[in-house]
């Protein structure tokens, strides 16, 4: 019968392991990271800060600079902005994949994946110069 | 086998159903964070150039454009939360012996305590 | 009986021996408030059109048998009252994400197979005796797969979940759901050999977690929040592998994972 070949590996062989389970767990943490913290970054960078009153109590921007700078901030920051951007990378990849594009799945990862390292890379090196 | 009779899929499936158009809102809030989270990287490449580069970008953040921008990043990371801390009690269950521990409360103590906790947290530290 | 108040059902006909395409045919039903879908098929079977083929046993959403889409949604007919489209026509389908075998009856071969793989039985080597006693269990073990347990295979998440439509490896709601439901039995020593199987690439990780199955389920089963529990079940059994290659502390299957990790 043809009952193994399906979901599990063919003729009875066992399964190939996926590297789906490692995206997984980048795309749940940063989830759980991205709930928490974006909607308060934003709030922060988008409102808070730009608006001129804000920014004179915070003591202009050297003080917040100053702020980002300590490096315990900078470690916090890389991880929920790492990990946030592979939870949008997996979501972005999963979703186009929903959406038809599922035989691009291979290009999909690289770019989805390849664009949340790029960023990773990115945030890395501007976060060493603050 | 021949003679089944195999329906097609519609390519706008999506719209379908209401809970798929409320799945794809909040697929879709992802690419917004996303979009955010390089604007966060700019902010953070501005600080690190100094405070004066910092100060100018500041300054050209709150034109109005950006703020439109931000408010509809704002909305959108809201949903992305409302929508995770909706999902955390089905997908980790906390059971207090044979009871599983009601939605509504596990979403209070998984999601939003901690929520208001942080933000609370990062609103102080970046305006003290 | 009521009155001579009627409704008027629309079915799904498809005969492969004659049909190329399906059409829909309407009929005449006797309105009554008590009556159920199924109720107004088994009338049309029973005085109008005995050629009318569909699935229906206990009447009683126990069975699983007779769900069809009704009115586009998925539902167990036995459990569709009349009432709640009266005056309006009924359209029946079969359930969608399935081939068609006849009229409003699916084939669920595919189905069948999906929940072989994920050996949805109690795995364990050391089967003792009944002499031996009961495999005790207590309250709070029973309520961590309870729930799960309740499904009854009618197939309705199935037609409510996109990915099933697109992607033919996709394990599927009940089926996974059933998976975890004796991953998470205490008397269960077969995870590892079912996680042989719903680790693979397409069987399990391409639920995106729409969550329409959770709501079509009659029996409050919850494969959504199943297939998410499982997914992080997985993604530790992933990360063990590093930590304690070649399948230390499983059982039979380890062996035959292979090298690598």
């Amino acid at each position: 019968m043809s009952g193994a070949a399906r979901g599990g590996g063919k003729g009875g062989r066992p399964a190939r392991p996926s590297s789906e389970a490692f995206w997984w767990a980048l795309f749940s943490a940063g989830g759980v990271m991205a709930a928490l913290f974006v909607p308060a970054f934003i709030l922060t960078t988008g409102f808070l800060l730009p608006s001129s009153d804000a920014m004179a109590a915070a003591g202009g921007a050297g003080k917040v600079a100053a702020a980002v700078g300590w490096w315990p901030v900078r470690v916090a920051i890389f991880g929920i902005v790492a990990l946030s951007l592979f939870h949008c990378a997996h979501r972005i990849r999963h979703t186009l994949m929903d959406l038809g594009l599922r035989r691009a799945g291979g290009v999909l990862k690289v770019l989805c994946y390849g664009g949340a390292a790029a960023g990773c890379v990115w945030l890395g090196a501007v976060l060493a110069r603050v | 086998m021949s003679g089944q009779y195999h329906r097609s899929h519609s390519r706008a499936w999506f719209l379908e159903r209401p809970g798929y158009i409320r799945f794809m809102i909040r697929e879709l809030t992802s690419f917004f964070v996303a979009a955010y989270l390089v604007v966060l990287i700019l902010t953070l490449g501005r600080a690190a150039a100094g405070e004066a580069a910092l100060a100018e970008w500041l300054q050209a953040l709150s034109g109005t454009g950006w703020m439109v921008a931000h408010g509809v990043a704002l909305v959108m990371a809201v949903w992305h939360a409302v929508t995770w801390f909706k999902a955390v009690p089905q997908a980790m269950p906390i059971f207090i012996g044979e009871k599983k521990l009601d939605a509504p409360v596990a979403a209070v103590l998984m999601g939003y305590g901690p929520w208001l906790t942080v933000t609370a947290g990062v609103v102080w530290w970046a305006v003290r | 009986m009521s009155d001579s108040k009627t409704i008027t059902l629309e079915l799904f006909r498809y005969h492969p021996e004659t049909d190329s395409e399906p059409r829909f045919q309407s009929y005449e039903v006797p309105y009554d408030e008590d009556w159920v879908v199924l109720d107004a098929i088994n009338w049309i079977k029973d005085y109008v059109d005995g050629s009318v083929t569909h699935r229906w046993s206990c009447r009683m959403g126990v069975c699983g048998s007779c769900g069809m889409m009704v009115n586009g949604e998925p539902k167990l007919t036995c459990a569709a009252f009349l009432k709640s489209y009266y005056p309006f026509p009924v359209r029946v389908e079969p359930l969608v994400n399935f081939p068609v075998e006849r009229d409003l009856v699916v084939d669920m071969d595919g189905f069948m197979e999906k929940l072989r793989d994920v050996k949805p039985y109690i795995i364990r080597d050391d089967v003792n005796d009944t002499s031996q006693g009961e495999y005790r269990q207590s309250p709070a073990e029973l309520a961590q797969y309870k729930q799960y347990s309740m499904c009854i295979n009618c197939m309705l998440c199935y037609s409510a979940c996109p990915v099933v439509g697109h992607e033919e490896e996709f394990l599927g709601p009940a089926a996974l759901a059933l998976g975890h439901r004796y991953n998470k039995d205490s008397r269960d020593r077969g995870k590892s050999e079912r996680m042989e199987v719903m680790l693979s690439n397409e069987a399990m990780w391409g639920c995106t977690f729409v969550g329409e199955c959770s709501v079509v389920c009659p029996k409050h089963v919850d494969p959504a929040g199943a297939i998410q529990q499982a997914k992080a079940m997985g993604a530790q059994e992933y990360f063990k592998r590093f930590v304690m290659p070649r399948g230390a502390g499983t059982k039979g299957a380890g062996a035959s994972r292979g090298a690598g990790a």
